[in-house]
């Protein structure tokens, strides 16, 4: 009988265990997502700010350097002098914080337009279109030509919990002059 | 990033500048569905609550795009194709953290 008991409290522990743990994980959750959520409140507006200036000066010394902007949406079927080409593209997963997800709330209540989703999405918008910039110039291609830009839900249906984000994908067609 | 996968040209022109293509082979096309480990899908959810760019889930579709880009040059190579012109992409997240790339585009012989 002495040694039966202890073996009822490890089958019990091995059942129960994983539950308590994820009981107390959630518990302290709860706890620490408000100063989190505060913490989001305070730093994302600023966060955001910081991304668009970087990305703007990224993309003023590009185009200082090139003396134009090497993207093009045209298909470039009437130039004869180009010697290669080849596939280039850059992509990039952007999520407005859970306090910009707050004010959309409040936007969407008195309709109009939802800014802050706007800043997010042309904030990223950008970054990938610098990134494709970037990744042109380190792959050696002169100019990048047919420049499609795509922008696909990352929220999956019927989730609301999960995370928020937007892919944006941005490729074209590289060509190096002859 | 490489202009030529395994020695076939990619394009997502209608023709291949500065090239003449000589005879079309069909559509190709290549798929793939990935996920990240749970580790890492939390630390984005943690992430998602800041905002800004959530670099696991880019690495991930960049680690997808590169293999349905893979696949569908494959697919090109089976067909004896030397370029796949006119590719377009397509993406949908199926669950949270799991998201299916689709590339195709049409196989062609140039000279």
């Amino acid at each position: 009988m002495a040694a039966e008991f202890p073996l009822v409290l490890v089958i019990l522990g091995l059942c129960l265990g994983p539950l308590l743990l994820l009981a107390l994980v959630g518990t302290l959750w709860s706890f620490a997502y408000p100063f989190v959520f505060l913490w989001g409140m305070f730093t994302s507006g600023g966060k955001l700010d910081n991304m668009i200036e970087e990305t703007n000066i990224r993309e003023r010394s590009t185009r200082e350097s090139l003396g134009k902007d090497p993207l093009t949406t045209i298909d470039g079927g009437f130039r004869s002098e180009i010697s290669e080409a080849g596939l280039v593209y850059a992509s990039g997963v952007f999520g407005p914080s859970h306090w910009h997800l707050l004010i959309a709330r409040f936007n969407n209540l008195f309709g109009g337009s939802v800014t802050i989703f706007q800043k997010v999405i042309s904030a990223g918008r950008a970054e990938v279109m610098q990134r494709l910039r970037e990744n042109a110039k380190a792959d050696g291609w002169d100019e990048v030509i047919n420049v499609r830009i795509d922008t696909a839900d990352m929220t999956p249906q019927g989730m609301p919990g999960g995370v928020k984000g937007v892919e944006v994908f941005a490729y074209g067609t590289g060509i190096r002059y002859s | 990033m490489e202009q030529v996968v395994n020695g076939v040209l990619v394009v997502n022109t209608e023709t291949i500048p500065g090239k003449m293509i000589t005879e079309t082979l069909g559509v190709v096309s290549g798929s793939t569905v990935r996920a990240k480990h749970l580790g890492k899908d939390i630390f984005a959810g943690l992430k998602n609550i800041v905002g800004g760019e959530l670099s696991q889930y880019t690495e991930l579709l960049q680690e997808s795009r590169q293999e349905a880009v893979g696949r569908m040059v494959a697919d090109a190579m089976s067909l004896g194709a030397t370029a796949v012109v006119n590719v377009r992409f397509a993406t949908s997240a199926i669950t949270a953290g799991a998201a299916e790339l689709f590339a195709y585009g049409t196989a062609v012989k140039y000279e």
